[in-house]
């Protein structure tokens, strides 16, 4: 594994790839075509019984249509990747590559679906408005903090799974690696000191998932641009105003009113949880070197991390994990989404709850505690795909327990939904790719 | 929780809170931006309130630490009766310490020693904009009573 910059340029592969496939994915038949005559099933007039049915009971939609498999990705285009507000048609290549990630690694019909809205309540009403025809919706690429508002306000309003993967993904995933990090330097997560530097969507969610899983708010640190955040911050009357997600966060986190910046807040510190910015030195040598012994180091930014692994470990880190696949420990949201999906789709959920998540991160860390986990192995990667039907089926069971699913399954049943549909996504892959139907990119 | 009148003891962490009732204020309205040399004022100001019979500054004190204070001071309305008003001017409270009756009580406490200074009617004096003020005064009974209208020439 690297341990400086990459040397590869994926930018032009990634225009020129583009150009050569005009989109990443496409919507194909389902059903056999044996002669026209099939038109008056799958069409008119046969479609009309089907249609009466649903109108009947909306839920029967789940079953008699696509819908239960099918995710709308949607975004307004104002916060994209690192390149800010690019707007909706910026915004297509990143949610197409979403969508196919969702589809190869989870089975699931994603939808790409940027939009063009003037403002928060334009959005809201156009994601409502899509419900009669999805099983779910992932939000992505939205500024904070407009999008806690608009998670909040969907997932209260909608009967179908709404997850924003920024917040609740990188969430995910974070408390995932977190717990098989603690484990191996012999720590829990209750009385553990973590400090999550970035006050935006991933660590905003990160500290309520950490909370919920058992952290002790008193025992977290949040900064944000302007540093720690606590209840006597001369600003905290303009975030009650302004963003009322971080002000909540300054209020509760922070027992020991400790002020100052990423040095104070590390000092004596468990765990490091960079979502800041780009890298390589956002965080320095001597803000890790007063961390507690053992020190857990994630670095989330991507392309650069806030801090280089080689860098964090010279100062004493004793595990360093990134967003990136090139280092050791790649926390990465694909380890999560695609399995959370399909295992809340396959249950028809109607939500995702905190718990689903925390029982998705869970699994998470159990599959790699079974491959056996070390300093550069606290998470699977994605090669393993075997860990997303495991997943997907904790979660559908989740949802049952919860009492959110539609479909009760039991958890062989999970499992079996589960794997059978990732293999069939997968042997579509290699089948489309073997019959040239997809070609390999050119040269 | 203790609710009493500040002395010169007082008077910095009192003056921090000015500060930041004002910058609030202009959270609310950009017509109420503040001054570089706020702290400077308020010190100023609060120094000469401590000194004067007429004016009245409390602080809510819990342990060592001034988490609330309310500066008030007598006026006269020279046409109208009631015609001695107690007039709270600024009135703040740390985020961390509000919704637990704190506010009630400084205010209930205010009124008594107002009323004791001669006061017939209470009011207090916050920029229209500020909705946070209006529904606390409004919960307690208070009710407009002049409209300030401003633009910019």
């Amino acid at each position: 594994m690297r341990e400086e910059e990459p040397k590869e340029d994926f930018s032009k592969k990634a225009l020129s790839y583009s150009k050569f496939y005009g989109g990443k994915v496409v919507v194909a038949p389902k059903v056999p075509v044996r002669s026209l005559d099939d038109f008056s099933i799958w069409y008119t007039p046969g479609v009309a019984a089907v249609s009466r049915a649903i109108e009947a009971d909306s839920d029967l939609s789940f079953e008699y249509t696509g819908r239960w498999n099918t995710v709308a990705v949607v975004t307004d285009g104002s916060r994209v990747l690192g390149l800010g507000d690019i707007g909706p048609e910026g915004a297509l290549p990143v949610m197409e590559g979403k969508a196919l990630i969702y589809n190869y690694l989870g089975g699931v019909n994603a939808i790409p679906l940027p939009t063009r809205v003037k403002n928060e309540e334009e959005l809201i009403a156009f994601v409502r408005a899509l419900e009669p025809s999805i099983g779910g919706v992932n939000l992505e690429d939205i500024e904070s903090p407009k999008c806690f508002d608009v998670l909040d306000r969907l997932q209260a309003e909608m009967k179908i799974p709404v997850w924003h993967d920024d917040q609740q993904g990188t969430a995910g995933v974070t408390l995932s690696a977190l717990y098989n990090a603690l484990e191996l330097t012999g720590r829990k997560l209750k009385g553990s000191k973590i400090v999550l530097f970035g006050a935006g969507a991933a660590n905003i969610a990160a500290e309520r998932l950490l909370v919920k899983a058992g952290a002790d708010p008193k025992d977290i640190i949040m900064l944000d641009s302007k540093g720690i955040l606590h209840p006597e911050r001369e600003d905290i009357d303009q975030l009650s105003l302004r963003n009322k997600w971080k002000y909540e966060v300054a209020m509760r986190t922070n027992g020991d009113r400790v002020t100052g910046g990423l040095k104070e807040a590390l000092r004596g510190a468990d765990a490091l949880v960079a979502a800041a910015g780009q890298g390589p030195e956002l965080v320095k040598a001597d803000e890790i070197r007063v961390m507690n012994r053992h020190a857990i180091t994630f670095f989330m930014a991507n392309p650069v991390p806030e801090m280089l692994p080689a860098s964090a470990r010279a100062a004493g880190a004793e595990i360093v994990a990134t967003g990136r696949s090139d280092y050791p420990n790649q926390v990465n949201n694909s380890l999560l989404f695609p399995a959370i999906f399909r295992g809340a789709l396959d249950v028809r959920a109607k939500t995702i709850t905190d718990s689903m998540v925390i029982d998705a991160a869970t699994e998470l860390a159990a599959f790699a505690k079974e491959k056996g986990i070390s300093r550069n192995y606290i998470i699977p990667t994605m090669v393993q795909w075997e860990v997303y039907p495991r997943v997907a089926a904790k979660v559908g069971q989740s949802a049952v327990k919860e009492g959110v699913a539609r479909k009760r399954l039991s958890a062989k049943e999970s499992l079996h939904a589960a794997m059978e549909t990732i293999e069939h996504s997968r042997k579509v892959m290699s089948t489309l790719r073997g019959s040239g139907i997809i070609l390999d990119p050119p040269e | 929780m203790e609710i009493r009148r500040a002395t010169k003891d007082d008077l910095a962490a009192a003056a921090d809170l000015i500060v930041r009732v004002k910058k609030l204020n202009n959270e609310f309205d950009p017509l109420f931006a503040v001054v570089a040399d706020v702290r400077s004022r308020a010190d100023k100001y609060l120094g000469s309130t401590l000194e004067a019979s007429d004016k009245l500054l409390l602080v809510a004190v819990e342990g060592q630490k001034i988490v609330g204070m309310i500066r008030a001071e007598m006026r006269e309305r020279l046409f109208y009766e009631p015609h001695r008003e107690g007039f709270i001017t600024e009135f703040y409270i740390l985020p961390e310490y509000r919704r637990k009756a704190l506010g009630n009580d400084m205010i209930l406490k205010a009124s008594a020693e107002l009323k004791k200074m001669g006061a017939q009617i209470i009011v207090a004096e916050v920029p229209s904009q500020n909705e946070i003020a209006n529904r606390f005064y409004a919960k307690r009974g208070f009710r407009g009573l002049l409209n300030v209208f401003g633009k910019n020439p």
